[in-house]
């Protein structure tokens, strides 16, 4: 083989070749291709990013929920903490109440009972007076005497 | 020329199959052939390129697109390899080494006389068509690679270091001439070892093929057929050795030092 202008043509040729290859094919494709592997890399990304939110809605919902759950028992508690206190309250208001009622009553039925016995106690001291006169027959000195009747009747 | 004389005459059929056709004489040689099957494969190869390059479509790639993002990603890994550091020549020069050379290769796929047949008719009288089994193709190869290995060796260690490669290589600097022998015939060996490799592979499948031809033409299917499919695997190997030890070379080349 000798040295040809056949040799540097194919040489030619192929240097050609080779940067349009690089220019038009390579270049573009490659870029295409990262682009492609980066967008797959990032739709990953945002999938695993997606779970993980979805994850911690559904830990989050079940903590409010349980958190609500909690809520409501403890407003049941005290409701009914506070209806029996006010049952209780009430009770005792009523007691209260019932036994004033009574000591009342209780202390009217005494007054006229003293009011009875004292207008009991002044007709017996009149009947017993006229009796006096009229066994002696003769007036007697109401004051002097009224005194003894008093202490008499006291005495009773 | 008709079948009948090729047996008559086998050592011409053959001589004759393997004759370029050429214009000019001493340096200003043509081989018509060789160029216009190698130029004629490169520009097909740039069309459907140019065409695929303008159209891509990174979303759902199909066709072509599909068969040439394969093709890129595999020279790509080898590149990604041989590479420590990013090199945007190598990739695009090996992809285009395995194409235009398996192209070239696949040539040989074709009927033997048929297009020497039909140039015949058309008054041209010698044709080569398979442009590897001129060893001006082959040569242009490597030699460019062998050039782009110069370009980086001096790159990357300087002229001055890349002459001292050549003295210390590989028994240290008191063997100085013996080293500076042993590395340029181990450097020269490379692109000469590329070239023969691939015209060597692609003569002598021809050569087969023209072999087979000179049988009886009841005798032909058998062989003809078996080397042809065994020929493919050749191509491809051929293509394929062609464009990692390019690869391998030029990364060699752009090593710091060693």
């Amino acid at each position: 083989m000798n040295v040809t202008a056949t040799l540097f043509g194919q040489m030619i040729t192929f240097i050609i070749f080779v940067w349009f290859i690089k220019q038009f094919l390579w270049e573009p494709l490659t870029s295409a291709m990262d682009e492609r592997s980066k967008k797959i890399a990032d739709g990953l990304a945002s999938a695993e990013l997606g779970k993980k939110k979805m994850e911690e809605a559904a830990s989050e919902y079940e903590k409010t929920l349980k958190d609500a759950k909690n809520k409501a028992s403890d407003v049941l508690n005290q409701a009914q903490q506070q209806s029996n206190t006010i049952v209780e309250d009430a009770r005792a208001k009523a007691k209260i109440e019932a036994n004033k009622i009574l000591e009342s009553a209780n202390q009217q039925i005494e007054q006229e009972s003293n009011i009875a016995k004292e207008s009991l106690k002044k007709e017996l001291s009149n009947l017993s007076l006229q009796c006096a006169e009229k066994i002696i027959g003769k007036e007697i000195d109401k004051k002097k005497h009224d005194e003894i009747i008093q202490k008499a009747l006291k005495d009773l | 020329m008709a079948t009948g004389s090729a047996t008559d005459n086998p050592v011409e059929y053959i001589s004759h199959h393997l004759q370029p056709l050429s214009v000019g004489n001493g340096f200003w040689t043509f081989n018509l052939d060789t160029m216009f099957f190698s130029i004629l494969i490169a520009l097909s190869v740039m069309f459907v390129s140019y065409n695929v390059g303008k159209n891509i479509t990174s979303s759902e790639p199909r066709g072509m697109q599909n068969i040439l993002e394969t093709l890129i990603e595999f020279v790509n890994n080898l590149v990604k390899e041989a590479f420590p550091k990013p090199n945007k020549i190598v990739g695009p020069l090996g992809l285009t080494i395995f194409l235009w050379v398996f192209l070239m290769n696949a040539m040989d796929l074709i009927p033997v006389d048929l297009l020497p047949k039909a140039a015949d008719l058309m008054g041209i009288h010698y044709l080569k068509v398979v442009p590897t089994t001129d060893p001006h193709t082959t040569f242009a190869l490597s030699l460019t690679v062998f050039a782009l290995c110069i370009y980086y060796n001096i790159k990357i260690k300087g002229s001055f270091g890349y002459f001292k490669s050549f003295l210390v290589h590989p028994f240290g600097i008191y063997l100085a001439p013996i080293n500076f022998i042993l590395t340029l015939v181990e450097e020269l060996a490379k692109p000469l070892s590329l070239a023969l490799r691939l015209f060597g592979n692609m003569f002598t499948g021809e050569l087969v093929f023209l072999l087979i031809a000179l049988l009886p033409w009841y005798f032909i299917p058998v062989p003809g057929t078996l080397w042809a499919i065994f020929h493919i695997l050749v191509i491809t190997l051929q293509a394929f050795i062609f464009m990692v030890l390019a690869i391998m070379y030029i990364s060699l080349a752009s090593e710091e030092s060693h």
